[in-house]
């Protein structure tokens, strides 16, 4: 009956998913009516992952009002985009929605629909922010113990629009004076870990001229390969959340022997390797446990904040270039906090991921959320694209027909992610019952079972010494 | 422990107002089980409340390793599973090597928690194995020493089984050995085996039988109960104690015991082609003669017959004795193994076979752990074994045998105080049990205890004569005596549950994979260094990366690291540890021929020096040396290891031989942190006599926090001498290859070649090698 109800909505889902891709897939057209004034450009390249961020100014040249602009990321990037999003001036999230454009294939373009029109010959100011992950690739590949990372950035020196710009500024922040070489493209100019390039002007749609940059990144150099995020919803007042993590250095790789006598002796030894992180978690978490299928891993010291618990994870090793490392993070939490019921009809908010550390990259992460037996008509709201997998059961304890488990897996995921996912279901109230009651039911037969053998002579023959 | 004694205490007047009712009694029995259940259990967790739910040690991650092999791949793969993890090259069959009753066990209850969706991982179940199956020991040996007295006696011996630090030490939870459920099984086994004497019935002899099958299936120590049952037997035999009911339970038992034993595969048909197992065939074949006698015997008994049934008896032993010798000669049957001689030749091990003499708990016991793992009984129970001969049946004969065995073993031996702590705590229970009665008991009242001897322990009415009530008990003691007594032998009791909790507290609760130790202002240190490195060796190697060390490791690297090893705890190819002992004594050239010989990836050594850890290899270093020297006596001597005057040091006056061993060199490689002269080596109190060397055919890998384990790479052949080049640049090596390859070529082929290579010749390559290099 569940997995049958669950297949079809689970179909239904598809088909809904499916329709609303249809109808984003439309093709936009670029508008020549709108032109950039001026594009401010921030590119953070000082950790291991690329944050873009640009203030854009875009002008409306032409007669009618415009409602909607196009964003634009070229081919060579578009693999490694993460995360990409757009603010008013307000500091309002506007709706981004994937689109094309005829006659270009090979580039991937937002549509950034306005809450108001911009009026002919007005304006309007839009920060978009965009994550790339892996767009820092360590040169050399391989590094010893002792010696500094160096990474290579390649991406354009232009904003990369669909739109004329009329003017245009771009800073990179390295955070690092030891530039080994950069693109000199005037005017440009070299300033306390800065790279501030332009202004350029008069620079047409699509133009590509390449930035590139070579510089010493010492920055963890960190990638969960795997994250798998398991909620298990109980309605006696708790969730838990088990996180089993695949991590990997994925900077440059060690080259040679480690040497613990150098790493002990110089703390300036194995600059780009990763002691330790730190981890965030909800300030109501509580029964922490860090452990690995060898057991506890005692390195890690957990403080409580005010509105957060910081866990200074320690792996049991350090983490060189290549070197990998797992582990399992539980935890608990009230209920209260994140689900919210009105008669049987529940509604769970919880975040889709949560912080592993700071810039963190996630090549895959699988979230389960495991409901309380009995729930039906689950609704799913996600906040970002995800790849929903079929439902399953899971039985734990005093279970008899198994919990629903919602499944949903998401590639490429950064920091920008943690948002909350909205899930609804409802649950009769008094299936809260079936639990002690089974506990209740059992005990009694076992004891009416001990009542009837020891009232009862089963023997077949009486033993001698009793039948005087 | 108080807690028994002083329901005990209750006990015998309360069965005076009561003695109709069963009710009472039984209900203080279960109370004091279930008490002593609780206390044994609990007094194990105090290495899971210390450190963490984690398995022990060493052989325990072995049997955690396959008890999640059969989890996982189900029970007949697990029988025919072949690790190719282990003795690498050979591999293992595991399935045809083990013990597998504590897989089945643990793999059981994990079934059946499962099917009740109680999702408790098989890590935990193998964790508190052995603290659950000590509460069914303590029900068993109540159930035992009951045949044997009384159930005030049982009472006592359940306790102190619980809590007895000699039993403790094999089974704290996370020490996941046979031994954990074995002794349940043997005691189980004995009360089995008593009961079915008593009551001569084949049900009784049956389920001996079945106990018996587990405790095969359970633990090596099997041959203990199939030499110590046909013993009893024929000691009755000689004490002309021969009755129909010894005649049925023993042949019953025997044989249904056999066929059951043979259906382990470890087992298979040693017990009908080793001398160990003779001994029961032998009296077997000796009970069916006397009972053929006997039958003869009651058919004329008026003749010449008693003459007769000696002569015959003796004669039958006479020639299955004779019997059994020719057919060791013969080689049908195994002459005893070397594991089996060294326990009538304490000196054999020592000689024939380091590497039993080499593990520290095969060493001969000292009386100080005599009293450590026993304390007071250990004064006790000679008193209960008196009164067991002085007041003797068919069963006290078999519990003395049973003590005077173990107390020999367990003198042998420290690993067999194992067997000896049972018995020791029947036989106390039994002096305890007497001296209560005698203290306690009112002048006036008739012995009540007896009545219900009688009645509880189904004797039959031909022993009851044999039977002396206490006369002691009678003799009137006086109040002071009497009140003396009890808060002595009270005070007494209290102290030994003390030393029981501080002993396994102290002594036996410590994981050995995790080390903790404590600052000067009482703070705890953990030192996780084994589980750092094997955790680095399970992520950070091939999957197939091939890991050498001593043996003592391959457990934890097989559980832990999940790598191949060479040689691993389950010594069953000396020659392989040989091999592996003569790379580590050797200097590293020799040592690198071994290890590229063995394909060997990586070598891992535990080295303390850092930390003042005592168990590490330099310390073992010398065993490797003499079980090398065993099967190399040309290569390795173990004199070259130890200075002219004998002595075994690691400073400048050690030997060139052992400076330029692989041991020495791995455990000091770069070693200049440590003590306040740097490199000092707090283990053996020295300076290291050869520094600041250089390593040429490997390379460290990883050396963990606080140097405790170190791996090492070993370099391929290309990574020595000269540094590695890419294809691209080894323009020259390329036309070397070519011309040792041409030499090999024929004629025609050569010529082909070689314009060939003429032709890849052009100077432009040269030229970019060279920008390169800047």
């Amino acid at each position: 009956m569940l997995p049958a109800m669950a297949k079809i909505q689970f179909f239904a889902f598809i088909l809904l998913y499916v329709a609303s891709n249809c109808i984003s897939v439309n093709v936009d057209n670029i508008s020549s009516d709108v032109r950039i004034k001026n594009v401010d450009r921030s590119i953070d390249i000082s950790s291991q992952l690329v944050k873009i961020s640009s203030k854009i100014t875009f002008e409306n040249a032409g007669k009618v009002p415009v409602k909607q602009f196009l964003l634009a990321v070229e081919g060579a990037a578009k693999n490694n985009l993460a995360f990409i999003g757009a603010r008013d001036s307000n500091n309002k999230d506007l709706r981004l929605v994937e689109t094309t454009v005829k006659g270009h294939d090979n580039v991937k373009f937002y549509r950034v629909e306005l809450k108001e029109p911009v009026n002919a010959a007005a304006s309007v100011v839009i920060t978009s922010d965009a994550v790339f992950s892996k767009a820092l690739l360590p040169h050399p590949t391989a590094i010893t113990q002792q010696e500094d990372q160096l990474v290579k950035y390649n991406s354009n020196l232009y904003f990369y629009t669909p739109y004329k710009v009329l003017t245009q500024k771009t800073t990179v922040v390295l955070n690092t004076k030891s530039v080994e070489s950069f693109t000199k493209v005037k005017p440009f100019s070299q300033q306390d870990g800065n790279i501030n390039y332009g202004p350029y002007s008069n620079i047409e749609p699509f133009t590509e001229k390449e930035l590139s940059l070579h510089y010493k990144n010492n920055s963890p150099f960190l990638t969960v390969t795997r994250l798998e995020r398991l909620i298990e919803v109980s309605h006696w007042g708790n969730i838990a959340i088990e996180e089993i993590i695949e991590i990997e250095h994925s900077g440059a790789k060690l080259k040679g022997p480690f040497s613990r006598y150098d790493y002990q002796q110089d703390h300036h030894s194995g600059p780009a390797s990763v002691r330790s992180y730190k981890t965030l978690l909800p300030a109501s978490a509580s029964d922490v446990y860090y452990r690995d299928t060898n057991g506890n891993i005692s390195t890690s010291n957990m403080k409580v904040k005010k509105d957060s618990v910081e866990l200074d994870l320690r792996p049991r090793y350090p983490l060189f270039g290549g070197w990998r490392s797992h582990y399992t993070l539980g935890y608990n939490v009230p209920s209260y906090e994140y689900l919210y019921h009105s008669g049987n009809e529940y509604l769970l908010k919880m975040r889709a991921v949560d912080h592993v550390f700071d810039d963190m990259q996630i090549d895959e992460l699988v979230t389960k959320i495991i409901l309380p037996e009995g729930s039906t008509n689950i609704k799913i709201n996600f906040p970002f694209a995800v790849t929903r997998l079929p439902d399953s059961l899971h039985y734990t304890y005093l279970d008899t027909k198994g919990r629903p488990v919602i499944t949903f897996k998401k590639s490429n995921v950064v920091e920008n992610h943690i948002q909350d996912f909205q899930l609804r279901y409802t649950f009769p109230r008094i299936l809260m019952l079936q639990e002690p009651l089974l506990v209740v039911g059992f005990l009694y037969a076992l004891f009416l079972c001990v009542i009837v053998y020891v009232r009862l002579d089963f023997s077949i023959h009486k033993p001698e010494h009793l039948k005087e | 422990m108080p807690s028994a004694a002083t329901e005990n205490k209750a006990n015998v007047p309360k069965k005076g107002i009561f003695n109709n009712t069963t009710g009472f009694s039984t209900l203080i029995t279960v109370t004091v089980l279930s008490l002593a259940w609780l206390a044994g259990f609990a007094s194990r967790l105090f290495a899971v409340i210390r450190f963490e739910s984690i398995i022990h040690e060493f052989d325990p991650w072995f049997n955690y390793r396959s008890t999640a092999y059969m989890v996982q791949h189900g029970f007949y793969n697990f029988l025919n599973w072949f690790d190719e993890r282990a003795w690498y090259p050979l591999g293992r069959i595991v399935g045809g090597t083990v013990y597998p009753g504590l897989m089945i066990t643990s793999g059981t209850i994990h079934w059946i928690l499962h099917t009740l969706n109680i999702p408790i991982h098989i890590r935990d179940i193998c964790v508190f194995l052995a603290p659950v199956f000590s509460g069914l020991t303590a029900i068993a040996t109540y159930l035992l020493t009951s045949e044997l007295w009384s159930r005030g006696a049982g009472l006592f011996a359940a306790c102190f089984i619980a809590i007895i630090p000699g039993y403790s030490s094999r089974s704290v939870a996370g020490s996941y050995d046979n031994e954990g459920i074995a002794i349940f099984a043997l005691q189980f086994t004995y009360y089995l085996w008593l009961k079915s004497i008593k009551s001569g019935s084949i049900f009784w002899s049956i389920c001996t039988a079945l106990s018996y099958f587990y405790m095969v299936s359970a633990w090596g120590g099997y041959v203990f109960i199939i030499n110590l049952i046909p013993l009893h037997v024929f000691v009755l035999l000689i004490m002309g104690r021969f009755s129909q009911r010894l005649f049925v339970s023993y042949s019953v038992f025997y044989i249904v015991g056999l066929l059951l034993s043979m259906q382990i595969p470890f087992v298979g048909f040693q017990p009908i082609r080793t001398s160990e197992h003779m001994a029961a065939s032998g009296v077997f074949a000796l009970l069916m003669a006397i009972g053929a006698l006997k039958y003869l015997h009651s058919l004329n008994p008026k003749g010449q017959w008693k003459q007769l049934l000696i002569l015959g008896g003796l004669v039958a032993a006479v020639t299955v004795f004779l019997a059994v010798v020719l057919l060791t000669y013969m080689g049908i049957i195994a002459p005893w193994s070397g594991r089996f001689y060294s326990l009538w030749d304490t000196g054999y091990a020592k000689i024939h076979i380091p590497i039993i003499a080499s593990v520290s708990e095969h060493q001969p016991t000292t009386w100080s752990s005599f009293f450590f793992d026993l304390h007071v009984l250990v004064c006790t129970f000679p008193v209960g074994l008196w009164y067991c001969i002085k007041n003797v049946n068919d069963e006290r004969v078999f519990v003395a045998l049973y003590a005077l065995s173990a107390v020999y073993f367990a003198g042998v031996m420290v690993r067999l105080m194992l067997t000896l702590t049972p018995v020791v705590c029947v036989l106390a229970g039994i002096a305890f049990s007497i001296l209560l009665d005698l203290v306690l008991r009112e002048d006036e009242t008739p012995a009540p205890t007896q009545e219900s001897d009688d009645k509880n322990l189904y004797d039959k009415a031909g022993k009851l004569k044999k039977r002396t009530p206490e006369p002691v008990g009678e003799t009137g003691l006086g109040m002071n005596v009497r009140s003396g007594t009890l808060i002595a032998f009270m005070i007494l009791l209290m102290l030994f549950s003390v030393h029981c909790t501080w002993a396994t507290s102290n002594a036996y609760s410590s994981p050995s994979i995790v080390l903790a130790s404590y600052g000067n202002d009482g703070s705890r240190k953990i030192l996780d260094d084994f589980r750092e490195a094997y955790g680095w060796l399970s992520q950070n190697t091939a999957e197939d990366a091939r890991v050498m060390s001593w043996w003592d490791y391959g457990y934890q690297i097989a559980g832990m690291g999940n790598r191949t090893t060479l040689v691993d705890n389950n010594t069953w190819n000396n020659s392989h540890i040989a091999l592996v002992g003569k790379a580590m004594a050797s200097n590293e050239t020799a040592a690198y021929n071994i290890m590229t010989m063995l394909d060997v990836d990586y070598v891992l050594v535990i080295f303390g020096g850092a930390i003042g850890y005592s168990g590490d290899d330099i310390n073992k270093f010398i065993w490797m040396v003499r079980i090398a020297e065993g099967e190399h006596p040309k290569d390795i001597h173990e004199a070259d290891y130890f200075t002219e005057r004998g002595e075994y040091r690691i400073d400048s006056e050690a030997s060139k031989t052992m400076l330029n061993s692989l041991m020495y060199k791995l455990s000091y490689y770069r070693y200049d942190s440590g003590g306040s002269p740097p490199g000092f080596d707090r283990t053996r109190g020295a300076l290291p006599g050869l520094r600041g060397f250089k390593l040429t055919y490997l390379e460290e890998a990883y050396t963990t926090e606080h140097w405790l384990v170190r791996i090492y790479r070993v370099k391929k052949p290309d990574e020595f001498n000269r540094p590695r080049l890419p294809l691209a640049k080894r323009t020259i090596q390329t036309s070397n290859v070519m011309s040792k390859k041409l030499a090999v070529d024929i004629g025609h082929m050569t010529s082909k070649r070689r314009k060939g290579a003429l032709k890849n010749k052009p100077i432009l390559v040269k030229g970019k090698k060279v920008t390169k290099l800047d």
